[in-house]
């Protein structure tokens, strides 16, 4: 399936505050990621991108402000948004197999109580395909690699059809090689389905290569814009405490 | 096969049966989501429950049911909170909850005979009445743990993930706490307070051992808890040993067994590769 490009954004914040107990999290965030986008969230620790992500999904709800996906207010939304977190930690010697893991990407859809059928499970075997994880489908997934875990995560987010992909820090833990294999599937999944991708990240170098838009953050919007315009702002070497960096990013093309 | 003869012993394997399927169903949840120190702290929990049915005049399972239920809550609630870890709240809970029952229990020497049989249980000594009220509990369990299997299996996968999917995952929190509250009151008899935990682990951890799939480990865990009753009542008859005791030791060897089994299996796999 092929996400369909409208004019409203895939993601629109506006004024957006959010606070845990006396800890501020997210102080007037506003931000607009156009439908289409590979839009990646960066900002040291504790600068509200998970926070941010969660009041997305809908698993929070902001103290102040609005947050929309595709036009509709987050957490009610009836498109289904695909979620791949960092990872997921099993009990040692759990037997869930992979192929059981991203059928529950097809739970949304079914609705309480109701079995999946026959047609899920080939869904289930179409978004395996795509990642190329078809073959390990009925291995245990605490068997598999960081990388591999990761490609079947991505398949749990997909196999819902959804348009919008909310990944928190994906690649953390993973080798370089494992990160760039990740990217390179996920820019490939982008183009082929029109999705818009929100990446919360630490990997500035990564980001640099594959991302259009970058947003920086720091309980505010300290920079927006694209990877070149925000990983050698002024904004960035405050924020990380450090002077910007020459990141090597070729240009990249607006949303398709 | 002369003990199936005898009346008692036909409703104690029914009984045991139908319980241990329930145990086992759910143990799957309680090894899938670390809730093993829950079931402890429930079933001793549920001592002061059974102290103030006794103590009030009132039918003691059905109290200890209401009791278990809003000590689960409880624990629940201050979880989700956030201020005191769950392991501090159950500590408390369990701690507090049976020091009240055995504090009841010791006001009047007539229940001592009572409070050794809810402590290790007594299957044996299940009555035509009692049956049919261990049977709706288990029921109550095992219904919703069957219809909402796959939305318990998410839950504790990836909580996070359901949330983002919409599922309610407040409301099946405190679901699969009530169905722990309701299995354990309903287990006392079987197992007992002080074995009815383990009821809730071992079955689950023998499926887990042998199941390279969910739906493997949940029939492994069914089948082993099934022959656990059936050859620790046998056990129970032939030696004269305490009920709930065989059983439990008959299901903590399925489980060495399968350990043994699958030790072997990894063993060939390693040598074949």
């Amino acid at each position: 399936m092929r996400c369909a490009l409208g004019p409203s954004p895939a993601v629109e914040v506006e004024d957006v505050w959010y606070a845990y107990g006396p800890r501020s999290a997210l102080e007037g965030v506003t931000l607009q990621v156009p439908a289409g986008a590979f839009a990646a969230v960066i900002g040291p620790n504790g600068a509200g991108k998970s926070t941010l992500l969660r009041l997305l999904l809908g698993i929070e709800r902001p103290q102040r402000g609005r947050l929309t996906i595709f036009g509709e207010p987050a957490g009610k939304v009836s498109h289904p948004i695909g979620y791949v977190p960092q990872g997921i930690r099993l009990p040692r010697g759990f037997p869930l197999s992979v192929g059981d893991l991203v059928l529950m990407g097809r739970y949304p859809t079914l609705g309480l109580g109701r079995r999946p059928s026959r047609k899920d499970r080939e869904r289930v075997e179409e978004a395996l395909e795509q990642v190329g994880m078809l073959p390990l489908i009925r291995r245990r997934f605490e068997d598999l690699s960081g990388g591999q875990q990761q490609r079947v995560l991505i398949a749990r987010a997909l196999v819902g059809d959804p348009c919008l992909l909310v990944l928190d820090e994906p690649t953390a833990g993973l080798d370089p090689a494992a990160r760039a294999a990740f990217y390179a599937m996920v820019c490939d999944l982008q183009r082929a389905r029109g999705l818009t991708l929100l990446c919360a990240s630490h990997d500035l170098e990564d980001v640099a290569q594959h991302a259009q838009i970058v947003i920086l953050l720091d309980r505010r919007v300290q920079a927006i814009g694209s990877p070149s315009e925000v990983l050698e702002s002024r904004a960035l070497a405050q924020v990380y405490r450090f002077p910007p960096a020459h990141h090597h990013h070729p240009e990249k093309e607006g949303p398709a | 096969m002369e003990f199936l003869s005898y009346g008692f012993m036909q409703r104690a394997l029914l009984t045991g049966t139908v319980l241990g399927v329930t145990c086992a169903l759910l143990a799957v949840f309680v090894v899938l989501r670390r809730m093993a120190f829950i079931g402890v702290g429930l079933s001793h929990a549920a001592l002061g429950g059974v102290a103030l049915g006794l103590t009030l005049g009132v039918p003691p399972l059905p109290a200890a049911a209401v009791f278990g239920m809003a000590i689960a809550w409880v624990i629940g609630w201050i979880t989700r909170r956030g201020e005191v870890s769950a392991d501090t709240a159950i500590g408390i809970f369990f701690s507090t909850a049976m020091a009240l029952g055995v504090a009841l229990m010791s006001l009047s020497p007539a229940y001592r005979q009572d409070l050794l049989g809810y402590l290790f249980g007594n299957i044996l000594s299940v009555g035509p009445k009692d049956l049919g009220l261990l049977l709706l509990l288990s029921a109550a369990s095992v219904g919703p743990l069957v219809v909402f299997f796959k939305e318990f299996l998410f839950l504790g996968v990836d909580e996070e993930a359901a949330k983002a999917a919409g599922l309610p995952t407040g409301l099946l929190n405190h679901l699969l706490l009530t169905i722990m509250a309701v299995t354990i009151v309903a287990s006392m008899k079987l197992v007992g307070i002080v074995l009815v935990s383990a009821f809730l682990v071992i079955p689950a951890a023998t499926g887990q051992t042998l199941a390279e799939s969910v739906r493997g480990m949940v029939l492994w865990s069914l089948g082993s808890a099934v022959l656990s009753v059936f050859l620790g009542l046998w056990a129970s008859w032939l030696w004269n040993l305490p009920s709930g005791a065989s059983i439990v030791l008959v299901s903590a060897a399925l489980f060495f067994l399968a350990y043994a089994v699958r030790a072997r299996r990894q063993r060939r796999k390693g040598a074949g590769s």
